[in-house]
């Protein structure tokens, strides 16, 4: 192609965009399209899932046989931490601030962020504290080993005593993600009330934007009380000050306060954004509306509220007072009704609707499946007397990975799969991503359903080695968990195949509704640009004859013209 | 704005399968309920069975739930299939506002019936009492309260990285926690470094150990026999080895145990983080950071690792 | 690969999008969050200060109080001096405008040397138990966005000599404006929670 066949805006573009001879480019640099930032987020939380997931083969390789004769238990513990560390950090929030940017300003008609520049700025925070967090393998003395909690005085024992050690290392790193964090929140949030289409009230927002939303308050709220825990856990450790130490006077117990105020919520910032993907997709492959679209986006701030008053669960057997522990247990096991509305809202979508059961559909249906299981023993650990005594066990660590692996990365993958011809621009390999749900699914169980067991028969959590009647439900686990390893291998396949020479997509291949569908495969950098659609309907009408926007066969015809 | 289909004559096959689904569904949950009780160590306390019976209650409600919700994934996933080349839409139903009102109001109701309940049990279990802060220095054994309702104890508890120390009120020191059946014991659980976690799984208790406090902690054992007791909060390097066991002895024999007890000469109790310690300083100190352990307690009986235990 | 024709047919209204008042959103609401931190040290002192066995260290009996409350009302004085450059400049006089912004950032820098001049004679340090601790972490954190501030200031006045600078608005002086107030409220339940509260 010679340079007149270009369209002349290409050519005077700033930076490479699609259809640009080296458009690649893009991705490797200061770009401020908040399209070209979510492919970056993404692109590096999965090369971090798969860093975070080298380190659990090596966890899971130790708990095969009951004594700790792989690694050092002191290396054990700087790998089970930066595991954690890593996934949360590195992989999830990334992540899903990833999606944000690629849906938000796309499915509300609007060309880009309300702070482009300011978009980029959190994204390329982002390798910076991976440097950071990565290079605390380096440090004197190794990586923070005190779990991701980094409860204080275990913390702060420092045994080597150097002022630049693993633990000075991780605070700092997660600081800055912090800081990232609020960066895009601020973003996401004045976007979603500012910037919507015309005719889009907030009761014609797609669900994803709900969650979103409600999940970015949650970051605003939530995490600067983390940062506040966190610099007086770092005065503690590097300059000599005692607020949790308490051979001068400090609370131990204070620090889990400060930790768990934010931390709690985070894990609804993290599965909000999956509620909504969920929410999305059933429509789309069940050929039916959302059932219930009001009760469903208002139950996501339901979350948001109740998410910031139940904290103290993680405490229940700590230093906590009885009055506090019948308190939370109340509050806590309230979030069960508005989770409970969507997921009964989807069980009513799928109901009488005209499944296809395509790859993102299988994860959706997968990670509601597994979703419903979490939320039971969700509530069993809500319960004190239970929860005291599974605490702190492999019924705990059950639980968590349940939600954040069988759920939120289920949902998660679900994401990646339908929207990666709207993004990319090409459709990817049905036939593999069967096999990557299959055995990811199976692989998943296996991993994590035994380890109910081992927590209700008394298996503490973080040990490097364990009494020998445990050592069933540890192979089982071990098997599954290498199984995952190997589930991750028709993804990677999938994914660079898939855009390097994948078939070319059409705009709207799954023939959803919706203002991102009504763009081409991929949008322009400034999506709609001057010519944005005008709302008409509620969004999920599949089956009720009305278009979503005013001339919606104008846009329909512009989309695939491209 | 909810549409619902238009109304049609009650669906008598419909109804049946529904109550028959609801009736089988019902059957499993009271197997999964009963089954739940296997799932557990034996119950060696007086907290085992409110905690096991709380347990089943919410397996069994847990279960009709999932199979419940599951079984109307599996049934949509069957019979509600698209054809390869079908793209027609579903059943447009956007939604049923009294039923979105119901599934709302019956799990407010069920969490709230479940926690009022399980405040009850914590209520009769009544096992914690306080927990009192002290300063650098402060001499703790002036700061014990014991528990009015117990019938043995105070028995001090102090956690290291990485051994356990239990000191009964005639002066005995042990490695292992020996307890007389059916009498309620006060535990004062204090850490001379971070924190540590009392947990026994066969009494289906756990209480943290918080360093620079004394929380005082009872309960009653209900069962002779040795079980666990090990360190559920992670405290360095050595944590997994950190674990001790439970005597539980007749009356007569716990007496015994601590008058032959007295008379034995102090030696270095159980210390199980040191042998590993050693043999890593041996190899080269190779690998992260640790502190190194805590001295082992001066105790009259040191226990006996050898001896398996029951749970 | 996308390019849109720029003479295609348009048979209907475009929509369109407001583009412009995203800062001041964006601005409350980042204000918002950095509040809670503020907040959530608050919560740390006063649980510190009702449970800790030893609250003041050794030696020390409590603050003094006359010197701060001077830099207080210094300081919430400056937010009032803040608001009326801000009425200059929203008619245009730009000489005022500056003349009263530097007289604010003047009275903002004599209560940053306030602090300076409390703390160096103060007897306990950052080290000095939680109560040392909690003192510096929230008077020195609070300093810090005091000192921040001003800089913030010092650049509007910059910009104030710019030709054209407010031609599309005074966003930017208004939103440092209400950094400034936002400061000057932390204080004043920082001031009751440590001297007050004592």
């Amino acid at each position: 192609m010679t340079t007149t066949d270009y369209d002349p805006r290409i050519l005077k573009a700033p930076h490479p965009v699609p259809g640009a001879p080296d458009n690649w480019k893009r991705f490797f640099s200061f770009n401020t399209d908040a399209k070209v930032i979510g492919i970056q987020y993404i692109a590096t939380s999965l090369f971090f899932l798969l860093v975070g997931g080298l380190l659990a083969m090596i966890v899971r390789g130790e708990l095969i046989t009951p004594p700790a004769d792989l690694v050092d238990p002191s290396v054990y513990n700087g790998l089970y931490t930066m595991h954690g560390t890593v996934m949360l950090f590195l992989f999830l929030f990334p992540i899903l601030n990833g999606f944000n940017n690629l849906l938000i300003p796309t499915m509300i008609g609007a060309p880009d962020m309300a702070f482009p520049k300011l978009n980029a700025i959190a994204f390329w925070l982002v390798p910076v504290f991976a440097v950071v967090l990565m290079g605390s393998f380096f440090a004197p003395g190794g990586p923070a080993s005190s779990g991701w909690w980094s409860y204080p005085p275990m913390s702060l024992q420092n045994p080597l005593n150097h002022f630049i050690n693993g633990q000075f290392l991780w605070i700092l790193a997660v600081a800055l993600s912090g800081i990232s964090s609020i960066m895009g929140a601020v973003n996401f949030v004045t976007t979603i009330i500012r910037m919507r289409a015309p005719g889009m009230g907030f009761f014609k927002m797609p669900v994803f934007v709900w969650t979103a939303w409600a999940a970015q308050t949650i970051q605003l709220v939530g995490l600067p009380a983390l940062t506040g825990g966190a610099v007086m856990l770092l005065f503690d450790l590097s300059f000599g000050t005692t607020f949790f130490r308490p051979e001068g006077g400090g609370d131990p117990v204070l620090f889990q306060h400060f930790f768990w105020f934010y931390s709690h919520p985070a894990v609804y910032v993290l599965v909000l954004p999956v509620f909504g993907i969920f929410s999305e997709l059933f429509p789309v492959y069940a050929r039916k509306p959302l059932f219930g679209y009001r009760f469903v986006a208002i139950a996501s701030f339901g979350i948001t509220f109740l998410s910031l008053i139940v904290w103290v669960h993680h405490m229940f057997y700590s230093g906590t007072p009885m009055w506090m522990r019948n308190l939370f247990m109340a509050t806590t096991m309230l979030i069960a009704v508005p989770t409970g509305v969507k997921v009964f809202a989807w069980l009513g979508t799928l109901w009488r609707g005209n499944l296809r059961l395509n790859t993102p559909m299988l994860f959706c249906l997968g990670g509601l499946f597994n979703f419903i299981f979490a939320g039971i023993t969700g509530v069993m650990l809500a319960t004190v007397p239970i929860d005291v005594h599974v605490g702190n066990t492999y019924f705990v660590v059950a639980h968590f990975h349940y939600v954040i692996f069988n759920t939120i990365g289920f949902g998660v993958f679900a994401g990646i799969y339908h929207w990666f011809p709207k993004f990319t621009g090409r459709m990817y390999y049905e036939g593999l991503g069967k096999i990557h749900f299959v055995l990811t699914f199976i692989g998943a169980t296996l991993n994590w359903l035994p380890m109910h067991w081992a927590g209700l028969y008394g298996m503490p959590r973080r040990v490097a080695s364990y009494d020998p009647e445990f050592a069933i439900w540890n192979v089982i686990a071990s098997i599954g968990a290498f199984m995952l390893g190997v589930a991750s291998i028709p993804f990677i396949l999938n994914m660079v195949s898939s855009w390097a020479r994948g078939p070319k997509a059409p705009a709207n291949p799954w023939r959803a509704i919706g203002l991102e569908w009504l763009l081409p495969s991929p949008p322009p950098a400034q999506n709609f640009e001057d010519d944005i659609p005008t709302v008409i309907s509620e969004p999920y009408g599949y089956g009720l004859g009305q278009p979503l926007v005013k001339d919606e066969e104008f846009y329909v015809r512009r989309s695939q013209e491209a | 704005m909810t549409t619902t289909a238009p109304k049609k004559s009650p669906n008598i096959v419909a109804i049946v399968i529904v109550t028959v689904a609801v009736a089988i569904n019902l059957v499993i949950a009271k197997l999964m309920a009963t089954w739940s009780y296997s799932w557990f160590p034996p119950q060696a306390s007086t907290a085992s069975s409110y905690v096991d019976d709380l347990f089943a209650l919410e397996t069994g409600i847990g279960s009709f739930i999932f199979f419940g919700c599951t079984g109307v994934m599996g049934w949509v996933m069957l019979f509600n299939r698209a054809g390869k080349y079908d793209e027609s839409d579903g059943a447009p139903i956007e939604g049923n506002t009294k039923l979105e009102i119901t599934w709302t109001v019956i799990p407010l109701l069920l969490v709230f019936a479940i926690a009022f309940y399980s405040m009850k049990v914590n209520d009769t279990l009544n096992a914690l009492g306080p927990k009192q802060k002290y300063a650098v220095g402060a001499d703790t054994r002036e700061l014990i309260k014991a528990d009015p309702m117990a019938q043995v104890g105070p028995v001090q508890v102090i956690a290291r990285q990485w051994s356990w120390e239990f000191i009964y009120p005639n002066g005995v020191r042990s490695s292992e926690l020996h307890l007389p059946i059916d009498q309620r014991v006060n535990l004062q659980l204090q850490s001379e470094d971070v924190i540590h976690s009392l947990y026994v799984p066969a009494f289906r208790l756990k209480q943290d150990i918080i360093p620079g406090s004394i929380i005082s902690y009872s309960l009653t054992p209900t069962k002779e026999g040795r079980f666990r007791l090990r360190d559920a909060m992670f405290s360095g390097a050595y944590m997994s080895v950190n674990q001790s066991n439970v005597i539980v002895e007749s009356d007569e024999a716990f007496s015994n145990w601590l008058t032959r007890t007295a008379q034995r000469a102090l030696q270095p109790g159980l210390d199980p983080g040191r042998a590993l310690y050693d043999r890593r300083i041996a190899r080269g100190d190779k690998g992260w950071a640790t502190v190194p352990p805590a001295p082992p307690p001066m105790v009259n009986d040191p226990g006996d690792p050898s001896i398996p235990h029951d749970a | 690969m996308t390019s849109v024709n720029p003479n295609i047919q348009l048979n209907h209204t475009p929509g369109h999008v407001k583009h412009d008042g995203h800062n001041m959103t964006g601005f409350v609401i980042f204000l918002c969050s950095e509040s809670v931190i503020f907040l959530a040290f608050f919560a740390g002192y006063a649980v510190l200060k009702l449970t800790a066995p030893q609250w003041l260290p050794d030696g020390v009996e409590g603050l003094e109080v006359r010197m701060p409350l001077i830099n207080t009302v210094v300081l919430v004085s400056s937010s009032f001096v803040a608001y009326f450059a801000e009425r200059y400049l929203h008619h245009r006089n730009l000489w005022g405008f500056r003349a009263v912004w530097f007289l604010t950032m003047a009275m903002g820098s004599y209560f940053v040397y306030g602090q300076y001049l409390e703390w160096s004679e103060l007897t306990f340090s950052l080290r000095s138990g939680v109560f040392g601790g909690m003192f510096y972490l929230l008077t020195g954190f609070h300093g810090l966005h005091v000192i921040t501030g001003i800089l913030l200031m010092g650049l509007m006045l910059a910009r104030s000599f710019r030709p054209g600078n407010y031609d599309r608005g005074e966003m930017g002086v208004a939103s440092v404006s209400l950094f400034w107030h936002f400061v000057d409220v932390i204080w004043i339940i920082l001031f009751l929670l440590i001297y007050v509260w004592q």
